[in-house]
């Protein structure tokens, strides 16, 4: 019953999570994170590296299997059992590849498919998850890699291109599949000072344009400028959590205030 | 040259046993080797101590002494158990069947090993990006993990090849009428046991050079997009 409820609840957002739990070995990383995205929303998860928002992220599509908690995509649960050994694991694959096809994730390194050109690695997701026409998949494609400014870029190879364009085909990728929310994991800690600039711009397109995010980033002031909600995790909990300019305005927790001291500058 | 000339049918059908018997057991190779190299990467213990018994075992013993055990011992067990169960009355064993099971045994830990470092220079972004498109695995070893695993296996695939190439001169022990030993009976027949020795070499030489030649054409196709250094 509990659940049915939860689920009913979840049916308002578009993405909701709910205490997540996680450790590696006996280090707990995670001690029950929770967040709530409706339509349109920004969510920045902040904090200093070890803090968990990197993994926070990537356990909402399953990349790291959270020992416990809920993932809700437009009120519908992800499946989840545990093993004889005691591990979650979820209950059904099918299930898991559907909801990771409606989740577009950028990664900090790129991870463009290297023997592929970049039209193809936007034209992969459509044409072999989504069973699209590959006409129509690649005019999408053209379409999207206009949109990050890279057209000219579709018959080159990743290895060809720079940090900043290859970040902007990632997300064309990840666009291609239309997906409810976008997570971006660091999207800009790999690049060269000089190409973050391009890539938060792309970013800040697609958040006025009204796109679902979750954007773990470095980035205070993409995080103060561009999101709705901003969560400062510290030690795998939430720290403080609010709108961005009640946040930096009057951060209220001395972590936080202390974390604002050390990357202001 | 006339003599060389008159056995030259023979030979070049032995050529083509060769071919045959190389072809056959580096398929049968490339299979066991995905097979050991998925089971010694694998979470499962018992399939990680059974992958990795099979590569010390087949490193640690001759060639030469599996084949003939197969060949000869394998006929025995299989009849032994035909009589036993009366499940069938009498099996033969083939050369070639015993000359491709052995080979295709052998290499493939080899290529177990091959396929598992080239699975672990794959670096896990480009299996991520796939997992968090919501490819399932079939689409995600086709589409993602084969093109780069061929990419960095094939250099040792290559090298694994010419030495197989050359080990199916050992299926001649059995009896089976391949390169060398349609040589070596078109040598002795004529007394001209140098001559034909060296037509034999020439062929391998040029069968390693025609693989050489392929390999070279594999590799460029599947390093698309890498950067020469």
């Amino acid at each position: 019953m509990a659940d049915l409820a939860a689920g009913q609840a979840a049916g308002h957002t578009t993405l909701r999570v709910e205490d997540i739990h996680k450790s590696f070995g006996s280090l707990e990383v995670l001690k029950g994170l929770s967040l709530d995205a409706g339509d349109g929303d920004v969510i920045a998860l902040i904090g200093s590296s070890g803090s968990g928002k990197s993994t926070f992220l990537r356990c909402i599509n399953l990349l790291e299997i959270p020992d416990a908690g809920r993932v809700y995509l437009r009120g519908e649960l992800i499946e989840m059992t545990t093993t004889k050994q005691g591990e979650a694991r979820p209950a059904d694959r099918k299930q898991v590849d559907r909801i990771r096809s409606r989740l577009g994730m950028v990664f900090q390194s790129f991870n463009l498919w290297s023997h592929m050109t970049i039209l193809q690695n936007v034209m992969e997701g459509p044409v072999q998850v989504l069973a699209r026409g590959k006409g129509e998949a690649k005019d999408q494609a053209m379409g999207l890699l206009d949109k990050v400014g890279i057209a000219d870029k579709a018959a080159a190879y990743p290895s060809h291109l720079s940090g900043g364009q290859q970040q902007r085909a990632a997300i064309a990728r990840a666009l291609a599949m239309d997906p409810d929310v976008m997570l971006f994991d660091e999207p800009t800690s790999a690049l060269d000072p000089e190409l973050v600039g391009e890539v938060l711009r792309v970013m800040r397109q697609l958040a006025e344009e009204g796109r679902t995010m979750i954007v773990v980033t470095h980035e205070m002031g993409f995080a103060r400028d561009v999101a709705s909600h901003v969560i400062f995790l510290h030690q795998g909990r939430v720290e403080e959590e609010g709108p961005p300019d009640a946040m930096f305005g009057n951060a209220q927790s001395p972590r936080f205030q202390q974390f604002l001291a050390t990357t202001r500058n | 040259m006339d003599v060389v000339i008159a056995y030259l049918p023979a030979i070049l059908k032995g050529t083509g046993v060769t071919v045959a018997v190389a072809l056959c057991s580096v398929t049968l190779a490339v299979g066991l080797g995905l097979l050991g190299a998925w089971g010694k990467l694998s979470s499962s213990p018992v399939a990680r101590r059974i992958c990795g018994s099979y590569t010390t075992l087949v490193r640690g013993v001759p060639d030469l002494v599996l084949m003939l055990l197969l060949f000869y011992g394998g006929q025995q067990v299989l009849n032994d158990i035909g009589a036993a169960t009366g499940w069938w009355t009498y099996l033969e064993i083939n050369q070639f069947m015993a000359g491709v099971c052995t080979i295709g045994f052998i290499f493939g830990a080899y290529m177990t090993e091959t396929f598992r470092g080239a699975y672990l220079a794959i670096p896990r972004g480009q299996i991520e990006a796939g997992v968090a498109c919501g490819m399932s695995r079939g689409k995600l070893f086709r589409r993602i993990l084969w093109p780069q695993l061929a990419r960095y296996a094939l250099p040792s695939f290559g090298n694994n090849w010419l030495v197989l190439l050359k080990t199916t001169a050992l299926v001649s022990v059995l009896g089976l009428n391949e390169l060398v030993r349609e040589s070596f009976v078109a040598g002795r027949s004529t007394r001209q046991l140098f001559t034909f020795f060296l037509v034999a070499l020439i062929i391998y030489l040029i069968l390693t050079a025609v693989s050489d030649f392929g390999l070279r054409r594999l590799e460029r196709r599947y390093s698309v997009g890498v950067r020469r250094s």
